[in-house]
C-alpha cells in the first residue's frame, strides 16, 4: 500500500513538472510572437465579475451582471439615475455584500478572501461620510497606515498627492470645512495613496472643477500606462468616450451593453447611444406656456 | 398670502403625523404631554380664583414669568425645528411686510400655540372678579398669546441667524449643558429655603419685580386691576405693549435681513502637523486611537459625553445625601461612577457615531482587534487618570486608606468590563445615533425601541458582571482586612478576562460584520 501512493506521488510530481515545463514554453512562445509583431501582447484579467445579484425589497437593484476589465486599460460604467452602478460598485469594493455572484480582483475573491483583494483595491464611494473631524493631513495619514504603509512612505506620499492635487494650504484644515470638490480631491488622494493595483473610483468628477479635472485625467491616464486599472462612473457621457477603453450601460440593474468605447457608439456619440439604450428622450408636450413670459 | 402661510403650516403638521409609527407614537406622546401640562396649568389658574388677589397675583405672575422665559429661551438653546424660516422664501419675491405678517401669523398653529392659548384663557377666569379685572384679563390674554407666539419666532430667527456655523452650535450645545448642570445646585438651594415660613415674602418680592418687566408686566395687570391699583394696571399694560410692538419691529428688521442674508460661510480654523498621529504608533490600531482621540477632543458628541462624566456623580451624591446616606460612604461613589460612565456612554455605540465613514475601515480591510482597540482609547486612558488622581482623594474623604485596594478593584472591574463589553455591542447591536456635525441633542432620526433595549441590557450586564466585586468591597467596608485585598484582585481578573474577551470577540463580529455595519449606518 504504501509503496503504492508513493509511486502516485511521484507520479503527480512528475505531472506537475511536464505542466510547468509546457506552461513555461508556452509563455516563451508567446513572448517571442509578442515580440515578433504577430499576437497582441496578452492582458491580466484583473476585474472579473459573475452572476452579480442585489435586491432591495422587491427591487432587483442589480440583476446577474457580469463585466471583466483588462489590466492597464480605464473602464466606465454609465446609467441613468438609480440604475445600480452605486450598487455594482460597491460591491465590487467589498462594502455591500451580494445576495449572489463572484467578485474576483486579481485572482483573489473579495467575499471570501477580503485581505488578499482588497489589498489591490482604491476605493473612491459616492455619497459616503469621511473621517471629516480630520484635518487633510490627519485624514490621508490615516488612510495611508489604515493600508499598512510604514510612517515615512505615507508622509513623502502625502506631500505629494497635495501637490499633485492642488491641495497645499487645505491640509491643516478639517475636512468638515472642506467645498464638495475639496472633499473629492482628498478622496482620491487616499484612494491613490497605497498605489494599488485597481482603482474604483465612483462618481470621480461630480463637483469637481474643470482644470482639477483635467488634472485628475492626467494622472489617471500615466497610472494606466504604467499598468494600473481604472473603473469608473460618471455622468460625463463626453469625458468617458474621451477617457475610458471600454464602457458597460447600466440600466435598471442590468448591462444592456458593453464593450470598447469604439464599437458601442458607432457612428455617433456615446451620449447619443446612451439615450437611446436608456429609453430616448421624453418627448415635451404641454409647456406651451412656457414660450410667454409673466410679469 | 396669510392664507396661503397658514394653510402651509398647516399641511407641514399634518404630514407629521404621515411618518413612521414610531415617530407619530413619540409626536403623541409630545402632544399629550403638552396638553397635560396645559390642563394641570389651566386647573391651578381656576383654582386661584378662590385666592387672595395679591397671592394670587404673585403666584400668576411668577409662574408665567417662566412660561413666557420658556418660549424666549428654549428655541435659543436647543434650537427648533424651523420649518418656517424666512430664507426659504427669498426667492418667491414677496414683499417683505407681508412675509414677516404671513409668517408670525403661522406661527400661531400648533401646539405650543395651543397650549398658550388654554392657559391665557384660564387666566381670564382666575381674575373674572370684576368686570374691569375681567375686561384687563382679556386684553392681557390677548397679548400674550401674541407675545409668546412672536417672541420664539424671533427667537429661533435669531438662533438660525447666529447660530448657523457649525462651531457656533457646538458651542452653544456646551453652554446648554453646563447651564443645565449649573441648576442643579440652584434647585439644592431652592430645596433648603424654609419655604413654609419664608416662602410667601420671597415670592411676594420676586413677582414685585417681575410684575414690571416684560416678562411678567401682562400676568399682572389683571391682578392690580382687581386690586383697584388702576395706575399699575395701566402700566405694566403699556410695558407690555411696548415688548410686543418692539418684538414686531425685531421681527420686520429679522425678515428683512434674512432675506438678503446666505448661510453663513464659516470661518475655519488651521490646524498645524499630525497631532494626536505624530505621537502614536504608525499601526492600524495606533492611527484608530489617534483618531478616537481627536474626535473626543474636536467632535461635540463626544465632549457633550465628557462634560456629563463629573456631573453626574455629583448629581448621585446630592439626591443620596438628600435621602440621608451618610457622606462618607459617598465619597467612595464618584470614581467607579465616572469610570463607568468613561467607559460605556459613547463607546457601547462608538461605530453609529462613525456614521458611513467607518467605510474606510471596511474597505482597508483593517483587523477587528485593532479597531476595537484603538477606540477604547481615549476612555481607557481617561478612566485610568481618573482612577490615579480619585482614589487618594476619594480614600482621604473617607478617612481609611483601607479601602484602597477595594476601591481600585471596583473602579478597574467597571472600566475594564464596560469597555469590554461595549467593545462587543458597538459591532454587533448599533443603533441609530446622531449624525456627525448635529447638536448633541439632535434626536436622531429612528425610532427610540433599538436604543433603549440596546443601553439597558448593556447597563445591565455590566452591573451583573461587576457584581462580584462589588460584593466583596462591601463585605470589605463592613468587615475589613482580607475582603479588600480580595475585591482588589477579583475585580481585576474580572475586568482583564472581560476586556480582553470583548475586544477578541468584538473584533471578530466587526469583520465579519463590517459590510453590514456599514449598510446600517448608511440607513440613518
Amino acid at each position: 500500500m504504501e509503496n503504492a501512493e508513493s509511486i502516485l506521488v511521484k507520479f503527480d510530481q512528475l505531472i506537475a513538472n511536464l505542466e510547468a515545463d509546457a506552461a513555461h514554453d508556452e509563455h516563451k512562445l508567446r513572448d517571442a510572437a509578442v515580440e515578433a509583431d504577430v499576437l497582441e501582447p496578452e492582458r491580466e484579467r484583473i476585474l472579473e465579475v459573475t452572476n452579480l445579484s442585489k435586491h432591495f425589497g422587491d427591487t432587483m437593484a442589480v440583476d446577474e451582471i457580469n463585466l471583466t476589465v483588462e489590466a492597464g486599460t480605464i473602464f466606465g460604467i454609465v446609467g441613468p439615475n438609480g440604475a445600480g452602478k452605486t450598487t455594482t460598485l460597491s460591491m465590487i469594493t467589498g462594502l455591500l455584500r451580494p445576495d449572489s455572484g463572484v467578485v474576483m480582483v486579481h485572482g483573489a475573491n473579495v467575499w471570501s478572501d477580503p485581505a488578499a483583494a482588497k489589498r489591490q483595491m482604491g476605493v473612491l464611494p459616492d455619497r459616503l461620510r469621511l473621517f471629516d473631524r480630520l484635518t487633510g493631513s490627519q485624514f490621508l495619514y490615516y488612510a495611508g497606515v489604515l493600508r499598512g504603509l510604514p510612517k515615512e512612505t505615507v508622509r513623502e506620499r502625502m506631500s505629494q498627492l497635495a501637490n499633485t492635487f492642488g491641495l497645499g494650504d487645505s491640509l491643516s484644515r478639517l475636512v468638515a470645512d472642506y467645498s464638495a470638490g475639496m472633499v473629492k480631491k482628498i478622496s482620491l488622494a487616499a484612494a491613490l495613496i497605497h498605489s494599488p493595483r485597481l482603482l474604483v473610483l465612483d462618481e470621480p468628477f461630480e463637483s469637481v472643477d474643470p482644470v482639477s479635472v483635467a488634472s485628475i485625467v492626467d494622472i489617471l491616464h500615466k497610472y494606466v500606462a504604467a499598468g494600473g486599472t481604472v473603473v469608473l462612473s460618471s455622468h460625463s457621457m463626453d469625458l468617458i468616450q474621451r477617457m475610458c477603453d471600454s464602457v458597460a450601460i447600466i440600466v435598471d440593474g442590468k448591462v444592456l451593453s458593453l464593450g470598447a468605447v469604439d464599437d458601442i457608439r458607432g457612428e455617433g456619440s456615446l451620449e447619443e447611444k446612451f439615450i437611446e439604450l436608456a429609453g430616448g428622450v421624453t418627448t415635451v408636450e404641454g409647456l406651451e406656456w412656457l414660450h410667454s413670459f409673466s410679469d | 398670502m396669510v392664507a396661503q402661510l397658514l394653510g402651509l403650516k398647516l399641511r407641514l403638521l399634518g404630514n407629521m403625523f404621515r411618518r413612521s409609527p414610531w415617530q407619530v407614537f413619540g409626536l403623541v406622546v409630545g402632544l399629550l404631554y403638552g396638553l397635560g401640562a396645559a390642563v394641570a396649568v389651566m386647573a391651578g389658574l381656576v383654582a386661584l380664583r378662590s385666592v387672595e388677589s395679591s397671592l394670587a397675583q404673585s403666584i400668576v405672575v411668577v409662574g408665567g414669568s417662566l412660561i413666557v422665559l420658556g418660549f424666549l429661551f428654549v428655541p435659543l438653546v436647543f434650537g427648533a425645528d424651523d420649518t418656517i424660516d424666512p430664507r426659504k422664501f427669498s426667492l418667491l419675491g414677496i414683499p417683505t411686510s407681508r412675509l414677516a405678517l404671513g409668517l408670525a401669523a403661522a406661527a400661531f398653529i400648533g401646539v405650543p400655540a395651543l397650549v398658550m392659548t388654554l392657559i391665557s384663557a384660564a387666566q381670564v377666569v382666575t381674575w373674572s372678579r370684576s368686570g374691569p379685572a375681567t375686561f384687563v384679563a382679556v386684553v392681557s390674554a390677548l397679548v400674550l398669546v401674541v407675545t409668546c407666539m412672536l417672541g420664539s419666532r424671533v427667537m429661533t430667527t435669531m438662533a438660525t441667524l447666529l447660530l448657523s456655523t457649525r462651531r457656533a452650535r457646538e458651542a452653544t450645545g456646551l453652554i446648554s449643558l453646563l447651564l443645565l448642570s449649573a441648576i442643579t445646585p440652584l434647585i439644592a438651594v431652592m430645596v433648603t429655603v424654609d419655604w413654609l415660613a419664608r416662602g410667601i415674602p420671597v415670592l411676594h418680592s420676586i413677582a414685585d419685580v417681575l410684575a414690571f418687566t416684560p416678562l411678567g408686566a401682562a400676568w399682572a395687570a389683571p391682578g392690580f386691576a382687581a386690586a383697584g391699583n388702576d395706575a399699575a394696571a395701566a402700566g405694566t399694560m403699556a410695558i407690555a405693549a411696548a415688548f410686543l410692538v418692539a418684538l414686531w419691529f425685531v421681527w420686520r428688521v429679522l425678515v428683512a435681513t434674512m432675506l438678503v442674508t446666505p448661510e453663513r460661510e464659516s470661518h475655519t480654523h488651521t490646524y498645524s502637523g499630525l497631532g494626536w498621529f505624530s505621537y502614536l504608533p504608525a499601526t492600524s490600531a495606533g492611527v484608530v486611537a489617534a483618531r478616537s482621540l481627536s474626535y473626543w477632543g474636536r467632535d461635540a458628541r463626544y465632549r457633550s459625553a465628557l462634560v456629563i462624566v463629573p456631573i453626574v456623580p455629583v448629581v448621585m451624591i446630592g439626591a443620596l445625601s438628600v435621602a440621608g446616606v451618610p457622606i462618607t460612604l459617598l465619597l467612595l461613589l464618584p470614581v467607579p461612577i465616572m469610570c463607568f460612565f468613561l467607559a460605556w456612554s459613547t463607546a457601547h455605540n462608538d461605530v453609529a457615531f462613525d456614521n458611513t465613514a467607518v467605510w474606510l475601515h471596511v474597505a482597508s480591510n483593517i483587523k477587528g482587534t485593532s479597531d476595537r482597540v484603538g477606540r477604547i482609547v481615549p476612555p481607557l486612558a481617561l478612566g485610568l487618570i481618573v482612577i490615579a488622581v480619585g482614589t487618594p482623594l476619594s480614600a482621604w474623604g473617607y478617612g481609611s486608606a483601607d479601602v484602597v485596594p477595594s476601591l481600585l478593584g471596583v473602579s478597574l472591574c467597571v472600566l475594564f468590563v464596560g469597555l469590554g463589553l461595549s467593545s462587543v455591542i458597538s459591532a454587533e447591536f448599533p443603533y441609530p445615533a446622531v449624525h456627525p456635525g448635529d447638536s448633541p441633542f439632535a434626536q436622531p432620526q429612528s425610532s427610540a425601541g433599538a436604543a433603549s433595549w440596546v443601553q439597558g441590557l448593556s447597563l445591565l450586564a455590566v452591573l451583573a458582571v461587576t457584581a462580584p466585586t462589588v460584593w466583596l468591597a462591601v463585605l470589605g467596608i463592613l468587615y475589613g482586612g482580607g475582603w479588600h485585598v480580595g475585591a482588589l484582585l477579583l475585580g481585576i481578573a474580572t475586568g482583564i478576562v472581560a476586556l480582553g474577551g470583548g475586544i477578541r470577540l468584538g473584533g471578530r463580529v466587526f469583520e465579519a460584520r463590517g459590510p453590514e455595519l456599514l449598510s446600517f449606518t448608511a440607513r440613518y
